[in-house]
Order: structure tokens, then C-alpha cells, then sequence
């Protein structure tokens, strides 16, 4: 019996954690192909969501048409930060950027707690609460919906980096001045790479919307990303999944088994060591790429 | 030093960057590429050649540098305000020194990528070409550039910027680095593309010896200016070339060095 439980929750935190990985993959997007590790991927998300809520709830679209047209929206989103904050520091020290991308989360969190404060507005997806039974197993539905998502989008995303496109900005990822070289516009380039990572926020943003409501709270899923992204290593997309996969079943064993004895709290806690030790004892991650040194 | 008027693809005049607003990289510099020619650029470490070359291929913003002075023309035309990537569509392409590949992209997709300004169909046919040039690429094009040779990364530098289509092709010291027979190989293949497409090549060079067994004219610059300009084999016969970049003609001693310097005469 108790270990059916340990069972049903790694099964359920597997879930959770590719959910995990669809904040991760707009990182890992990201620094693929401009090598700037983006840390407003998290307010990102939350602003997709609450833009969704809006074209639902204010203009009375239907919420498909919502979420598409926060799509769009975001796309456009995407491309203005490129141009307003990112362009000018091109060349500029990789700290500088981090540090902006910072700023924008704070700035993206902060601003919507001024536009809609602070109170959690549900997303109704119109997932059905009734867990799925797998045997005797109980299954979150949603969390089934936005794992299998997940995976989707890891099929979309491993073919979008092999297409001519997304050849260019591995490219521009590897070397700026080189991809200027060739004739490659690295500017747009680099705003295509936040325009499709905030396309990603907003399915991220929908789907972790539906399972605990719209508030600023989605902006931490930041930890989560950063964490799962790291442990994958920043530039590998399957990682990224797989990454997402490993902290779910480590998060869900942990709250089973170390939450009686902590009162609590050991999910963040899981989380930080995992953060802690992959940059400690395998910085690259799982799978991501080495900084490749001849003999 | 009288020349034959021929048709120019490249022309600078009296061009001045400046970085930062402030460090004055080149002073006045002038230089004449002609269509279908092969000229080299000699120089020392710092004497502003590499500034010279990215003055031309648009690659100063990303430094903070700036031409403040003076007027890059590209075939009769003033490409002063162009972005990189509008002078590479024109046919302008620059081998950055130390090669730069993209390391981590196969060689296969490196010339994938030199391509954004090129059509498919294009992109296809060019890759061939570079291929049968540089069989030994197509040999590795699906090992990660970065586990490539010195002389296989030269040859695929090269080959990246074959892929735009250049009616220019410009190299920052492609013989950096690498073995005299690797550098033979390289100057050769690329004296054949230039006899056998009309391709102008600029070469920025160290390595005087070797440049100048292949191009036609030679400039030397010198802190920022250019300080001789003559025919390939007039420089090689040049008593002041001969000591300070062809290794000198006789043993000297290093007490002689003051003489050297004396000797510099173009300096003052």
C-alpha cells in the first residue's frame, strides 16, 4: 500500500515536472540561440496568463480565440523587449543582460500586480477534476494534459533547431560577430528567439493557470524553470524534458517522504539542493553542451 | 608606383576609425582593390589591419568603433551606412581572424548557416562548390566544428564565407597558427578560386613570405597608416620589407637593433 503511494506520487510528480519543463524550454529556447540566460521567463508566463484572462473575461472572446490571440500578443511582446531593452547591449558583457532580464521580471510582476492586483482568478480550461485511473493509481488529469503538451512541444522544438532557421540561431548562440560575418541579422534573430520563447510562456502560462489559478504566484515557476533548465543543461531541449521528469519524481518522493518529518516545505527545499549540487558537481547539466576544448 | 586604371570593386579613402569616440585605431587609410585581383595588407600586431577589414565589412558597431572619416566604396558605390548583413548581400565577406567557426554547429550546418542571405537553391549549389574545394570538410561535415583541425577550421572559415557569394573575399590572417604546409595548401586553393571565379580577395597578413608569393599589389600599414604600397615582387625586393617582415636577409646581430629602428624611415 505505502508503496502504491510512493508510486502514484512519482507518477504524478513526473507529470508535474514535464510541466515544469514547458517554463524550462522557453529558457532553454532562449539561450540556444542567443546564449542569454532569461530570467524573466516566469513573469513571462504569468503575463501570458493574465493576458488570456483578459481577451476571455474583458473582451468576451471565447478562450481558444483567448489563447490565440495571446499568442499573437505575445509573439509581439517578444519581439518589442528585443528592441527595446536588449538591442543596445548587443556586445555588451553577458552579466548586463542577465542582470536586464532580471529587471524585466521584477518590472513584468511588478506591473501586473498595479494592472489587475493581487487576487488568484481561475483559468477554466475545462479539464475535468476527476483524477484518470491507471489501475489503481489516481492520475491528475491536468497534469496528464500539460505533460503530454510538454512533450509536444519537445517534438516541435527538437524540429524547429534542425530546420534552416533554427540552424541560424544555434549560430548566432555560438558566436555574434562570427553570424554578422555571414550576413546574418543577429538582431532579428535574437528577437525571433524571445518572440517564440514567449510564445511558450503563454501555453505555460494557460496550462499552469488551470491547475492553481492566475496570480502573481505563476511568476515563481522561475524557480522551477531555472532549475529544471540547469539540471538539463541550459542548451539541450531533451534535457530539458528529461530534467523536468527527474525534479517532478525527486519533488513528489521528497513531499511523501520528507514532509512528516519537516512539517512541510521540502518541495523548494528538493528544488534548491538539486539547483545547488548540478552547478556545484556538473555544471553543464545533463545534457548540455561542453565548451569545447582541442588537445 | 603608377598603376593602370583598372576597375575598382573596393576603394578606400583616407578612412579614420575611432573607438569609444576617443582611440584613433587608423589614420587616413587608402586602398584600392581591383576587380579580380588579389592585394595583400601587411602589417604588425596592432598597426590597425584588422580594423581596416572591419571598417569595410560593417563589424566596427559591435566593437563601439566607428569610421569617422573618409569613404568606403563597394563598386562604385558608398556602403558607409549599411548594416553587416546589407554589405554581405552586396558581396562583401570578411574570414574573421582566429576563424571563428561556429563550434559547435557541424560543418554541414556552419555553411547552412553562412547562407541567410542566399536562396535554397543557392545555398545548395554553393555548398558543392566549397565541398569540392575542401573535400576534407566534406570528409568531417558531421562533427561538431570545434573538434576540427586548426587547418580544418581555416578551410571551413573560408568555406562559410564562399557560401554568400562574396565578389569580395577578405581574410584576417587565415595563415595564423598553422603549419607553413597547411598554409600552402590554403593560399593555393585560394589562388585557384581567384583565377578561376574572378573572386577579389584583400588577404591581411603577418606572414609577409607567404602573402606576397600570391597576390599581385601589397599595402603596409604601419600604427594606422599606410606606409608603402608597391607590386608583390618590387615589396619583396624592398631592402626595408626584407629585414622587418621577410626575416631580414643576413644574420644580424640583436645589438643591431637600434639600426633597425633607424631604418624604419617611413615612420616620421
Amino acid at each position: 500500500m505505502d508503496s502504491m503511494l510512493l508510486l502514484e506520487s512519482a507518477i504524478n510528480g513526473a507529470l508535474v515536472g514535464l510541466m515544469y519543463s514547458l517554463v524550462a524550454l522557453g529558457i532553454v529556447l532562449i539561450y540556444k540561440s542567443s546564449s542569454v540566460p532569461n530570467l524573466a521567463q516566469g513573469s513571462m508566463t504569468m503575463l501570458a496568463a493574465y493576458i488570456v484572462l483578459a481577451f476571455a473575461n474583458n473582451a468576451g472572446a471565447p478562450l481558444w480565440l483567448a489563447i490565440v490571440l495571446t499568442i499573437v500578443t505575445m509573439f509581439g511582446i517578444g519581439v518589442g523587449i528585443e528592441r527595446v531593452a536588449l538591442r543596445r547591449l548587443a556586445g555588451r558583457p553577458i552579466i548586463m543582460i542577465l542582470m536586464m532580464t532580471l529587471g524585466l521580471e521584477i518590472f513584468l510582476r511588478a506591473g501586473s500586480m498595479t494592472i489587475w492586483g493581487g487576487t488568484s482568478r481561475p483559468m477554466p480550461l475545462g479539464i475535468s477534476d476527476a483524477p484518470l485511473f491507471l489501475g489503481p493509481l489516481l492520475i491528475n488529469r491536468a497534469y496528464a494534459v500539460g505533460a503530454a503538451v510538454a512533450i509536444a512541444l519537445f517534438v516541435l522544438l527538437v524540429l524547429f533547431f534542425r530546420t534552416r532557421i533554427g540552424v541560424v540561431l544555434r549560430a548566432i548562440s555560438d558566436d555574434y560577430t562570427a553570424a554578422w560575418s555571414v550576413g546574418i541579422s543577429v538582431e532579428r534573430g535574437v528577437a525571433l528567439s524571445w518572440a517564440l520563447s514567449a510564445v511558450v510562456a503563454t501555453i505555460a502560462g494557460v496550462l499552469w493557470g488551470s491547475v492553481q489559478g492566475v496570480d502573481q504566484s505563476l511568476a515563481q515557476l522561475l524557480l522551477k524553470g531555472v532549475t529544471v533548465a540547469v539540471l538539463g543543461g541550459l542548451d539541450s531541449i531533451g534535457g530539458a524534458l528529461l530534467a523536468g521528469v527527474l525534479l517532478g519524481i525527486v519533488e513528489g518522493l521528497a513531499s511523501i517522504v520528507l514532509d512528516p518529518l519537516l512539517g512541510g516545505a521540502s518541495r523548494d527545499l528538493v528544488d534548491a539542493a538539486m539547483l545547488i549540487l548540478t552547478i556545484m558537481l556538473r555544471p553543464h547539466g545533463l545534457f548540455g553542451r561542453h565548451d569545447i576544448e582541442r588537445v | 608606383m603608377s598603376e593602370p586604371i583598372a576597375a575598382k570593386v573596393l576603394s578606400l579613402n583616407n578612412v579614420e576609425v575611432v573607438y569609444d569616440h576617443v582611440s584613433l585605431a587608423i589614420k587616413g587609410v587608402s586602398i584600392d582593390v581591383p576587380v579580380g585581383g588579389m592585394v595583400a595588407l601587411l602589417g604588425a600586431n596592432g598597426s590597425g589591419k584588422s580594423t581596416t577589414l572591419k571598417s569595410i565589412s560593417g563589424l566596427l558597431a559591435a566593437e563601439r568603433g566607428e569610421v569617422r572619416r573618409g569613404e568606403v566604396q563597394f563598386l562604385g558605390r558608398s556602403i558607409g551606412g549599411l548594416m553587416p548583413q546589407d554589405r554581405v548581400k552586396l558581396g562583401i565577406a570578411h574570414v574573421l581572424e582566429g576563424r571563428r567557426v561556429f563550434e559547435h554547429l557541424t560543418p554541414d550546418e556552419n555553411l547552412i548557416a553562412a547562407s541567410a542571405v542566399r536562396s535554397r537553391n543557392d545555398m545548395a549549389r554553393n555548398k558543392d562548390r566549397v565541398y569540392s574545394y575542401f573535400p576534407r570538410l566534406h570528409e568531417r561535415r558531421t562533427v561538431a566544428s570545434g573538434y576540427l583541425s586548426g587547418g580544418e577550421q581555416q578551410m571551413l572559415a573560408i568555406g562559410r564565407a564562399l557560401m554568400t557569394q562574396p565578389k569580395l573575399l577578405m581574410l584576417d590572417e587565415p595563415s595564423l597558427g598553422l603549419a607553413p604546409f597547411l598554409v600552402a595548401e590554403i593560399f593555393q586553393i585560394l589562388s585557384r578560386i581567384n583565377r578561376e571565379e574572378g573572386l577579389s580577395v584583400l588577404l591581411v597578413e603577418q606572414n609577409a613570405i607567404a602573402a606576397l608569393e600570391i597576390v599581385s599589389h601589397g599595402y603596409l600599414i604601419e600604427s594606422g597608416r599606410i606606409v608603402m604600397h608597391d607590386a608583390a615582387d618590387a615589396l619583396k625586393r624592398n631592402p626595408d620589407i626584407q629585414e622587418f617582415y621577410l626575416g631580414g636577409t643576413d644574420n644580424k646581430n640583436f645589438r643591431d637593433i637600434k639600426h633597425y629602428r633607424r631604418r624604419k624611415r617611413w615612420l616620421t
